[in-house]
């Protein structure tokens, strides 16, 4: 076990014109951790993990990963340093095949040649349960198996730090379910994650941590439940008086 | 303290789905008869030829630089220009034209890396609209230069002394060579880790890039594999023609005819060029004493496929009856006897 955090934002700041995405962020993610990200729309949860990822860089702040200043890397340059995400609108290689496409992340990502990247990209097809799919086209999947790919994609970098952008919306309970049982199992391995999803349900049964963001900055960090049941949090991300008044 | 993941059933992994020897006989054999053209046709015949094997060079570069870098090109001119300058300049002080190719090639590579390190800067409009400035540069460079002819061009020495018949057929020869070099050159190269790389790239930059492809490195490999292969063909160009005249060897018709080929015949795969060269030429043949209607004909043709078929005739025949003659994929074949559990 490292001794330092796995990650490391420290007032990380990023506007898109007169839109704050990022409002002077600071954020600590220890090594195996599992946290959970909400928030609502246009709360700047994606914009965070493309800060985190690299794809986009801040106009303030740094991100260090594993002891490491990353703020002036691109995302190539920190996949292959550990952290690997998933798009929330899959950027699957269309007319790649479904090995092909992980064997990508495998050779690049992950770093590996050979037998050792094939066998590599191959177990991961396994654990997503895509291995019937192996030599499809990209472009024949559904949107289930769209959502495992990018998944598989991610896992062939062979991340230490995964962020996961709302892989289970648009699924249904079952799947959600094969879902987290796919994720436990990478945690497991000792991956930390970082999943951000409005399935709140889904979320609250497997991390032990909780944050939640509104108008890019963090209102909430936390055990779980009780993040969810703070004041702050429900008035943001359940709405109003009115939202909550009609959840009931 | 991770893991890896679970490790799989002991799987195979190979190039292909069939295997691809019949591709490589076939591939030799096409290869062969061509190359025994000389001996059984008229030299007008080869002369086209020639013609037609400098396009498909240009054409396959081209497809590697838009349909695989997402690099749209319209000055790859600048590298046929300077590919034809090097052999003329090669060959006057006395080495021989046609091993002066190779050497052309190398030239015209290593003018593009610098022009890489400013050109892959930019994004793809700008990126489209430098590439052209370069080449209009590198023109006036030449036609400000006494030594190269200025704008009268240059006559290529070194040939005079060879019987017509013998030169026409090396031509042909130089012309083949170069042709075969640049698809087996750009196989080869889609085949390697660097193809995978570009192959992802084409079909999603964001995508690759966060899957740690180095998307710079890869487009610059490629720009530099379009320049030499430009400058292999501008040699064989000044070569058949004995002549060479800037603004015609740097004029952006080039880059048109380029474009065509790749579109009509499809942007992404090793075969839509030479579909598309097969086509262009056969249009070509047919229209040749039709004065402007050739022009108006070929534009109606280029806009038509690009509305309604825009993955080009080889993506219309691929998809249709999933066929690949460059087998540069990856087939992952299914473990034997073992049932995977798994949910």
């Amino acid at each position: 076990m490292t001794a330092g955090p796995l990650l490391e934002l420290a007032g990380v700041s990023k506007r898109f014109g007169s839109i704050i995405v990022a409002d002077s962020l600071s954020l600590v993610v220890r090594g195996g951790d599992a946290v959970g990200m909400v928030g609502p729309n246009g709360a700047g949860k994606t914009s965070l993990f493309s800060l985190i990822s690299g794809d986009l860089s801040p106009n303030s702040g740094e991100v260090h990963f594993e002891g490491r200043a990353v703020t002036r890397l691109d995302s190539a340059q920190r996949c292959r340093l550990g952290i690997a995400r998933t798009y929330q609108v899959p950027r699957s290689f269309e007319h790649m095949t479904v090995f092909e496409n992980v064997l990508v992340a495998a050779y690049r990502g992950a770093g590996l040649r050979g037998h050792a990247a094939s066998s590599l990209a191959a177990g991961v097809l396994d654990e997503a349960d895509l291995r019937k799919q192996a030599n499809s086209p990209a472009s024949r999947l559904g949107l289930v198996q769209r959502k495992r790919l990018e998944l598989a994609r991610a896992l062939g970098c062979k991340p230490r730090l995964l962020l996961l952008d709302e892989v289970a919306a648009g699924l249904t309970e079952p799947e959600v379910a094969g879902l987290v049982e796919v994720i436990e199992r990478i945690r497991a391995r000792g991956v930390a994650v970082i999943w951000v999803e409005h399935v709140v349900r889904a979320l609250v049964g497997m991390v032990d941590r909780l944050i939640c963001l509104a108008g890019g900055r963090i209102i909430g960090d936390g055990e779980p439940l009780a993040v969810l049941a703070s004041p702050a949090v429900k008035d943001v991300f359940l709405g109003t008086s009115y939202g909550e008044a009609s959840q009931t | 303290m991770i893991e890896s993941a679970p490790s799989a059933t002991p799987q195979r992994v190979t190039r292909s789905r069939r295997s691809a020897r019949w591709n490589a006989v076939a591939g030799a054999v096409a290869v062969a008869v061509l190359a025994s053209l000389p001996y059984l046709v008229y030299a007008n015949v080869t002369g086209v030829l020639v013609n037609l094997f400098i396009l498909l060079s240009l054409a396959t570069l081209w497809n590697l630089l838009a349909g695989y870098a997402g690099l749209i090109s319209v000055g790859q001119q600048a590298y046929i220009g300077i590919g034809a300058y090097a052999v003329f300049v090669l060959a006057d002080n006395g080495l021989s034209p046609f091993l002066a190719i190779p050497v052309a090639a190398l030239v015209s590579g290593l003018v593009a890396v610098p022009a890489s390190f400013l050109l892959l800067r930019l994004r793809r409009e700008y990126f489209a609209i430098a590439t052209w400035v370069v080449a209009e540069a590198v023109l006036l460079a030449v036609l400000r230069s006494d030594s190269l002819g200025g704008g009268t061009g240059a006559t290529l020495r070194g040939l005079s002394d060879l019987d017509p018949a013998l030169r026409q057929a090396y031509t042909y020869w130089a012309a083949l060579a170069v042709a075969v070099a640049t698809l087996l050159g750009t196989y080869l190269l889609l085949r390697s880790r660097v193809g995978l790389d570009l192959t992802a790239i084409r079909d999603n930059e964001i995508g690759a890039r966060s899957v740690g492809v180095r998307v710079a490195l890869a487009k610059g490999i490629v720009y530099f594999v379009a320049a030499a292969g430009a400058g292999a063909a501008g040699g064989v160009l000044i070569i058949s023609q004995l002549f060479v005249q800037p603004t015609s060897v740097f004029s952006v018709q080039w880059s048109a005819y380029m474009i065509f080929v790749a579109l009509i015949g499809g942007l992404g795969s090793i075969e839509g060029p030479i579909v598309g060269t097969v086509i262009f030429y056969m249009l070509q043949q047919t229209l040749a004493d039709r004065g402007a209607w050739y022009l108006i004909i070929l534009g109606s043709v280029a806009v038509l496929m690009a509305m309604w078929v825009p993955r080009g005739i080889w993506g219309l025949i691929s998809d249709r009856f999933d066929l690949r003659l460059f087998p540069v994929g990856y087939f992952l074949h299914p473990a034997r006897g073992t049932v995977k559990v798994k949910s």
